[in-house]
């Protein structure tokens, strides 16, 4: 999808480099071992690792902001005391994983600065669904019931992964993400039960996310939208399962409970059959998806500002305690 | 003196029960104002680590906010939650300079907020309310006492944290250190209205709610001048007039209606 | 790396994490943060990894200060032979029969750790 580590000429795929480390290597993390940041690991593993987490990193971090939105409008005390709880996890699971990143990174000399610039010249992508619009209350709440939900099947996919600081990482994360299913349930059933137009904008908040949900996953093969790293995430045993398999686990968890509130999906063509064991859909458009993930979406523009201006407003701070003496 | 075990007690004294709102009301508008500017900073903090921390802290003061609308609940004032969102400018008892906008532009457009400003508020607001809980852990009115002495709990924290960022940035000289003081002295010309207990100040004394306001002025100028130094020679000031009475700036204005924007859209919905 | 950076790239030190829940318990590590010094370290660790947990005590710890073993030494300074029993009580357990043989109980982790109280 996009090539964060420049490659100079360097070999990938890690069996050249040195057979005999390779073999070990592989051996011990398909005998379930983790692999620790000092480790040897083939350049292959390393880069992958970099783009898988350096992206999931900044997704929370971009993905703050559109629940932000919603922040200060939250409308109770308890919501605005649960959604400020939720976006500063957001911030958390950012700050867990761009440190898992920046070791990663420290042989390319490349640290946290690097990756918010990467991230402001475009060479860093986030997540789809963080380029999206927010337009009413209710789309708050099915960011953290159903965007999450989705980020929950995707991220406790990886919780047995081979790399140990990634797998702690996500094993905090997930643990967080418990709550945030609840939250996000607990601002849609109460606008699922509320008025009318409570009803109305949850349903219409479903009918605008639905592309985005189904993207989520990414496309179901490389042939799809060129190329797709899930193969050699499941090699190295980061993740178990392919982007369809967790598309379709999204599906079996999630549509029975949207149903259960008589809220639909826009898609006529939506079943499940009974014979392939699987849900049948429409395709999202995949060539929509390849424009949001280059920062060509709805919010794009808006959300990066929004960073860079966090970043270079409060250079000075960064500036001022930067002086070697200072407190250490 | 008389001392009032509850809400009930408290009722039955028309005259304390005003005095005691009046009270109440500062504690919960001056939290909850100050909160809602916090809760603005989310995501654009100078590092992801302050962040998360600030967000820590801002949680807990509009948690506070909230044991202080319940106690206002408990005196028949209304809900907490339409005593937080429905009443007008006209009716906050938050100080102004609490109110101030974090900088220029809009959290959701061009946010040029300014971390001095942040530092220095909060650390004078902390530091203010470290002295004014303090105070009210002797109140006539049992159940703000103990409020306050739960909310003491967390002040530590929230003190030590904002005094940390004010050290730093002020020793670190240069920018950093003009900025602060620029902010420390814009904040010298507002904050006496932060310290004043308003029109009932008199009233509150009386009743033995809380000592007089020349009290926390006193413990205030001491704490805050010990930690950076002398800052103005002028008098302490309100250049933008007194919340304690109602008066309020535009951007307060824009901040409730920010604030009740959703809830506005249907008060009786359950949400 | 440009001037820009060398301005700034000393607020970002590392530092690692220390906990413990209770005053009884040991200190864990918890994970890692960027921060310009010890007491900013020390103000943000709590709520970055700590926010719904008790906690006790906290330490942080500038990484550069921990010396720890290599990955090499993890794989070759870890190895143990399994002829230790001597050490345990596992290399002494026939003593239970014996002891039994002559109407005494074991004298057994779980007895010895309950005398913490003796008769007054």
């Amino acid at each position: 999808m996009y090539n964060f580590v420049e490659q100079g000429g360097v070999n990938d795929s890690g069996i050249e480099e040195d057979p005999e480390k390779y073999q070990k290597f592989m051996e011990r993390i398909e005998a379930g071992k983790l692999i620790e940041a000092d480790d040897w690991m083939p350049e292959e593993y390393r880069k992958t690792l970099i783009k898988l987490i350096s992206m999931h990193g900044i997704s929370e971090v971009m993905g703050a902001l559109p629940e932000k939105e919603w922040t200060p409008k939250a409308p109770t005390l308890k919501r605005k005391l649960g959604i400020m709880a939720k976006v500063q996890d957001e911030m958390g699971h950012g700050q867990l994983l761009l440190r898992v990143t920046e070791d990663l990174l420290k042989p390319y000399g490349k640290t946290r600065e690097n990756l918010m610039e990467d991230l402001l010249n475009g060479d860093l992508k986030f997540h789809n669904v963080f380029h999206m619009k927010t337009k009413t209350w209710a789309d708050a709440g099915l960011i953290g019931w159903l965007v999450d939900g989705a980020a929950i099947i995707s991220q406790t996919n990886m919780l047995d992964a081979s790399y140990g600081p990634y797998q702690r990482a996500l094993h905090r994360i997930c643990a967080e993400e418990v709550f945030h299913a609840q939250h996000g349930e607990a601002i849609i059933m109460a606008l699922a039960e509320g008025t009318e137009e409570q009803r109305e904008i949850l349903q219409d908040s479903v009918n605008r996310w639905w592309p985005s949900l189904l993207m989520f996953f990414g496309p179901g093969s490389a042939s799809t939208t060129g190329s797709s790293k899930q193969e050699i995430t499941m090699k190295y045993r980061i993740r178990k399962s392919s982007n369809e398999e967790l598309r379709q686990a999204f599906l079996d968890k999630y549509l029975p409970r949207v149903f259960s509130l008589n809220l639909t999906v826009p898609d006529d063509t939506l079943h499940y059959d009974e014979q392939e064991k699987k849900w049948i859909y429409q395709q999202p458009d995949w060539n929509e998806f390849k424009q949001i993930i280059s920062n060509k979406g709805p919010m794009s523009k808006e959300r990066l500002r929004l960073r860079q201006i966090a970043y270079e407003n409060n250079r000075w701070v960064i500036e001022a305690l930067s002086k070697e003496h200072s407190f250490s | 003196m008389t001392h009032f075990e509850n809400a009930e007690q408290a009722k039955r004294d028309p005259l304390y029960k005003e005095a005691l709102t009046e009270l109440l009301y500062q504690f919960a508008d001056d939290d909850f104002i100050l909160a809602f500017r916090g809760s603005e900073w989310l995501g654009l903090a100078p590092h992801i680590e302050e962040d998360v921390a600030f967000s820590s802290i801002t949680q807990n003061t509009m948690g506070h906010a909230t044991f202080f609308y319940q106690l206002l609940e408990e005196l028949g004032e209304g809900d907490a939650d339409v005593l937080a969102h429905e009443r007008g400018p006209e009716s906050r008892k938050s100080a102004v300079y609490l109110e101030k906008e974090n900088g220029d532009g809009h959290y959701l457009d061009e946010p040029f907020y300014d971390w001095a400003l942040t530092v220095v508020r909060h650390y004078f607001y902390e530091e203010f309310k470290q002295v004014k809980l303090e105070l009210a852990t002797r109140s006539s009115y049992q159940p703000l006492a103990d409020a306050a002495q739960k909310v003491l709990m967390e002040q530590p924290y929230h003190l030590a944290h904002w005094k940390m960022w004010v050290k730093q940035l002020l020793a670190a000289g240069g920018e950093a250190e003009e900025r602060l003081r620029a902010r420390m002295v814009e904040a010298w010309g507002e904050f006496k209205d932060v310290l004043e207990l308003g029109p009932k100040a008199k009233q509150m004394a009386d009743a033995h709610l809380i000592a007089g306001e020349d009290v926390i002025e006193t413990q205030w100028v001491e704490r805050v001048e010990t930690t950076v130094g002398k800052i103005s020679k002028q008098q302490l000031g309100k250049k933008q007039g007194s919340g304690r009475s109602g008066e309020h700036t535009g951007e307060l204005t824009i901040a409730l209606k920010t604030l009740s924007e959703v809830y506005d859209t249907d008060r009786t919905a359950i949400w | 790396m440009g001037a820009k950076e060398s301005k700034t790239s000393h607020f970002y030190q590392e530092y690692e994490v220390f906990s413990k829940k209770t005053e009884k318990g040991s200190m864990q590590h918890q994970f890692s943060l960027l921060a310009p010094n010890h007491e900013m370290a020390l103000s943000m660790a709590q709520e970055n990894f700590m926010r719904r947990e008790d906690v006790a005590d906290i330490w942080v710890v500038k990484r550069e200060n921990i010396y720890g073993l290599t990955s090499e030494e993890r794989q070759l300074l870890t190895q143990r032979l399994e002829n230790k029993d001597y050490r345990t009580t596992k290399g002494y357990g026939y003593l239970r029969s014996k002891w039994r043989e002559k109407q005494q109980g074991m004298l057994d982790e779980k007895e010895i750790m309950s005398w913490k109280e003796v008769k007054k």
